[in-house]
């Protein structure tokens, strides 16, 4: 899948190293501000209520080049949310304006706000160097204060945070940010982090652009002594609530709550996500930093206006009544398909492809810690598992659910990954009930008088699998085909479908027999490796007591066997190695070692999702990845999307 | 009359007391709390939260209290400070959220009442007056009609059939440029043009219902003795009507007031999310959905009191329709 979207000559090699391009782009990415302006603002600008837009603009701003052609003016894009805990899809089209981005094939980390850095050869040390001359929407500089304040007097406030977030801390040690000039700042790392320039391009690595010093200082008991009569006065209980409210966080709906905080990103909100709102508007950022190949300032839309529907069926609607202008959240599930190809023309739409960054459709978890000591050892029997695996038809399965648009697999990295390892992706998925049979008897599951295995201890052979049906209806049309399959070769199964809050409070408490997720890592196995050995704690659902002692170094949970113990070394290892080469070659030690564990069983490989562009929006790739590391469509910068009447 | 009333109102205080603590106990009752669910909708979006950030949470949330300690502390902040408490998904005051949608709430509950009974009076009285007409068959059937269709089914179709052959919008109570401005005449206006389609679509089911309902009470009074009596005594077959049998036929209509408001609050969920209306119905659900306790409780209590004073006023009425009814 990878070679549908590396159309550029990019190889997949350049992606996890990160720096090829670079410096290329850096430099070419500068031309003086003599383009134009929004007319709206330039009528501003000329009634003295704006500065003109050389003052508003950096010296050298930062050029993107359009995707199709040099846009035009105006328009409001048009856009659906949901309407609740949906504050991720606003961040997806806005807030991707971190110090570094993803390019458009998510092989490589470009400039953003950051122009160029350094790297110590260690990979302890990243110095950035800002574009100079950047304004907050308010008008109000953006320089290595900015970055220091957020990181230093937010992030590593233990009162606001009672821990640091995962990304700037290593070894259990926060990273130092200092200031060198105005424009310069380093970050220092207790160990390496070979790995923090493609994390710095995720979404969970806003934090730096996050909080503008001169607006968030003010919720800050360090330069605000009155701060808890304000809170008092807000109408909330601590300065914390209040600091949240106001600067919001990554992804918690408040950061889109609050019209008057500044930030980077091409469009500012006018209308909050509050509760209760029925539709988000944000309009253009006068400030914005970045401009066309021809000096014109982005972005070229005046407005994007998010409605927020209940209901999927009245998104659906809207957009095969041509009322949205881009949309695959919601509603890029397969069985959607149908309808909004036979719509394409009443609409006015095409069609937006979606490249999975994910690895397996649905990834089985059988709980291999399970507290039943009978059900532990059945679970943890590889033989058992492997016997379920092959008694499985996969291929009925794929054409039944997924119209045919897949194929077998079991977990790992998708077959274009340069890391694809074959035994891991293809074993035990050729459909043989009679083997499995065999197996099952060999293994000492014997059948019943009703045709149903029965345990060494005589208890029936059954179990049940977790489904959140409303979050995935597809895999509960999958598990009812599994159970038909494992009830010919004697294994009783329910789909056990429960709502979302009580698949993970079982999961916590370690009280599942087996669950069913997306398996991610097919494109970022970086990134997400919960199925390659124990790193999730929500996620990898095959042994979360495991996942427990690898996150808390041994202090939690229940000690792991030898062979995840040497993979989570391994991982370690990988995560500090900053030669591409030498760390793929650790990462594929670890998925042999997996393929040979065969703890996770796999169905298909992910299939790609869909989505509508409107026939007037230019600009805009027709095939990108789908990935929250890749927080799609922001990578492909809706800055530049242009309307074309 | 004025003694009856002021005892009604002193055993709603401890009426609404127990109604609050079983809503705040229900809410508490489903697996897992509002921080489960935010860790849920982040990791569906393949996102890892720190163990440490979810116990800090559920501590600023206050979620480590036992549930009589969270319950008090909300109680005492309502009854001191009219503070309902804060919704954790929001991080905004409660009170901020629930006002508008109430009102909202209000509006479309009293114009389908209204809608309601201006249908399901005249012809449930027509039925019975002229029982086996062509006219009472037609109502018959339309009623039948009315209450197999499900209101959200209806609300879709309609919503279709608006939206892909009309290429009218029809989600929501008001157009885009009212949506957020602050009350106008014009707004009202705008509402009371989106207002008719919830209507009617509400209104269908339960006119259904309500026109038999008249219909058989009708039926009931028609052939008593007091009808023919003053039938004999001359008086017209309009007033006769109105003046005797009808009034004793609205006793059930008076008597259900107490369940109409939180009814046609609960009963509009399904359709208020199909039509994306900004009432308190979707709120409500969505708090519930994500456990987000304070404003959940906030709903649930308000929709509690809303039945109480509800089923004072059919009282009340109800003593002053039916001749029958006497307070000792």
């Amino acid at each position: 899948m990878a070679k549908e979207i590396l159309s550029r000559g990019v190889t997949r090699r350049a992606v996890l190293g990160g720096m090829a391009g670079v410096a290329a782009l850096s430099i070419a990415g500068r031309v003086s501000a003599a383009g134009g302006e929004a007319p709206a603002l330039a009528q501003l600008a000329k009634d003295g209520k704006l500065p003109p837009l050389a003052e508003r603009l950096p010296k050298k701003p930062m050029v993107v080049t359009p995707f199709e052609k040099v846009g035009t003016y105006g328009g409001s894009l048009r856009r659906g949310l949901r309407g609740s805990s949906d504050h991720n899809g606003i961040l997806r089209m806005v807030g991707n304006q971190s110090l570094v981005r993803w390019n458009l094939d998510f092989t490589a980390v470009q400039p953003n706000l950051a122009e160029r850095w350094e790297v110590s050869d260690d990979a302890t040390q990243f110095t950035f160097h800002l574009i100079e001359g950047v304004h907050w929407s308010d008008g109000h500089p953006f320089t290595a204060d900015d970055v220091v304040f957020a990181i230093e007097d937010c992030v590593k406030n233990t009162e606001l945070y009672s821990s640091t977030p995962a990304q700037l801390a290593v070894a259990g040690k926060p990273v130092t940010v200092e200031k060198i000039d105005d424009y310069t700042v380093k970050f220092t790392f207790a160990a390496a982090n070979a790995l923090y320039l493609e994390n710095l391009a995720t979404p969970l690595g806003q934090h730096p652009t996050l909080f503008p010093k001169h607006y968030c200082s003010q919720f800050l008991p360090k330069y605000n002594p009155n701060i808890e009569a304000d809170a008092k006065k807000a109408g909330v209980t601590s300065w914390t609530e209040l600091f949240r409210s106001r600067c919001g966080d990554i992804e918690i709906p408040s950061r889109w709550g609050n019209v008057d905080k500044p930030t980077l990103d091409p469009w500012v909100v006018k209308e909050p996500y509050a509760g209760g709102a029925t539709r988000v508007v944000m309009t253009r950022n006068p400030y914005f930093w970045q401009v066309d190949t021809e000096g014109n300032q982005l972005p070229y839309i005046d407005e994007i206006n998010f409605g927020i529907s209940q209901d999927v069926e009245s998104l659906m609607l809207n957009v095969i009544s041509g009322k949205i202008d881009i949309q695959e959240r919601h509603i890029s599930v397969l069985a959607n398909k149908p309808t909004l190809s036979k719509n394409m023309e009443k609409g006015d739409y095409r069609l937006l492809t979606l490249v999975p960054s994910a690895s397996q459709q649905c990834q089985i978890y059988f709980n291999i810690t399970h507290k039943d000591p009978a059900m532990r050892k059945m679970f943890a029997d590889k033989a058992f598992r492997q016997a379920l695996s092959i008694g499985i038809n996969r291929q009925e399965l794929i054409d039944i659910v997924y119209f045919g648009q897949s194929e077998p697999y079991q977990a790992g990295p998708r077959p274009t990954h340069p890391w694809y390892n074959e035994k891991y992706a293809r074993q035990f998925t050729e459909f043989d009930a009679d083997k499995a049979g065999a197996m099952l008897d060999e293994a000492g599951y014997k059948k019943g008088s009703d045709g149903f295995r029965l345990r060494p201890d005589g208890q029936k052979v059954f179990f049940s699998i977790d489904v959140i049906p409303t979050l995935y209806p597809d895999l509960v049309d999958a598990l009812e085909l599994v159970k038909a399959h494992w009830a010919q070769i004697g294994v009783d199964m329910k789909v056990n479908t429960i709502e979302r809050a009580l698949y993970y409070t079982r999961g916590d408490d370690n009280a599942h027999d087996a669950a069913v997720w997306p398996g991610p890592g097919g494109l970022d196995p970086m990134l997400d490796p919960r199925d390659f050995f124990a790193f999730h704690p929500q996620g990898s659902r095959y042994a979360i007591p495991w996942t427990l002692w690898y996150t808390s170094n041994g202090a939690r949970g229940e000690e792991p066997p030898e062979s995840q113990k040497k993979r989570m070394k391994l991982f370690d290892e990988a995560r500090s190695t900053a030669d591409l080469d030498k760390r793929g070659a650790i990462m594929k030690q670890i998925f042999d070692i997996a393929a040979e564990e065969f703890e996770t069983v796999g169905l298909c490989l992910a299939v790609g999702g869909f989505g509508i562009i409107r026939n007037n929006l230019r600009n805009v790739p027709e095939k990108e990845p789908d990935s929250w590391s890749w927080p799609n469509p922001g990578p492909a910068m809706p800055q530049q999307f242009t309307f074309t009447s | 009359m004025l003694v009856f009333i002021a005892k009604r109102f002193l055993w709603m205080i401890p009426s609404l007391f127990a109604v609050s603590f079983l809503a705040f106990v229900l809410i508490q009752l489903p697996p897992g709390d509002y921080v489960t669910t935010y860790i849920a909708t982040l990791a569906a979006s393949n996102e890892i939260v720190d163990q440490n950030t979810a116990a800090q949470l559920r501590e600023r949330f206050g979620l480590g209290d036992p549930m009589l300690v969270q319950y008090f502390k909300w109680m005492w902040g309502i009854l001191t400070r009219g503070d309902f408490g804060i919704s954790f998904e929001w991080q905004q005051p409660v009170s901020d959220l629930i006002w508008e949608r109430m009102a909202l709430t209000l509006v479309l509950a009293l114009s389908t009442l209204i809608a309601t009974w201006a249908i399901a009076l005249p012809i449930g009285v027509y039925s019975a007056v002229r029982k086996y007409s062509i006219g009472d068959y037609f109502f018959t059937a339309f009623t039948f009609f009315g209450l197999a269709v499900p209101s959200f089914l209806l609300a879709l179709v309609l919503m279709y059939v608006a939206a892909v052959e009309f290429g009218q919008d029809v989600g929501g109570l008001f157009s885009p440029e009212y949506e957020n401005a602050s009350w106008s005449f014009a707004k009202m206006v705008d509402l009371f043009s989106h207002l008719w389609l919830p209507v009617i679509i509400l209104a269908v089911s339960s006119t259904a219902s309500l026109i038999r309902v008249m219909r058989a009470n009708m039926l009931d009074e028609l052939p008593k003795p007091y009808v023919t009596t003053a039938r004999a005594k001359g008086l017209s077959e309009f007033r006769l009507l109105m003046k005797y049998p009808l009034m004793i036929a609205l006793n059930p209509f008076i008597s259900t007031i107490a369940w109409l408001l939180p009814n046609l609050i609960s009963g509009s969920v399904v359709v208020a999310i199909v039509l994306n209306l900004p009432t308190a119905a979707p709120l409500l659900l969505q708090a519930l959905m994500a456990q987000d306790m304070y404003l959940a409780g906030a709903f649930v209590l308000l929709i509690c009191a809303l039945t109480l004073i509800g089923s004072l006023i059919s009282d009340i009425l109800l003593a002053l329709v039916d001749p029958r009814i006497r307070l000792e």
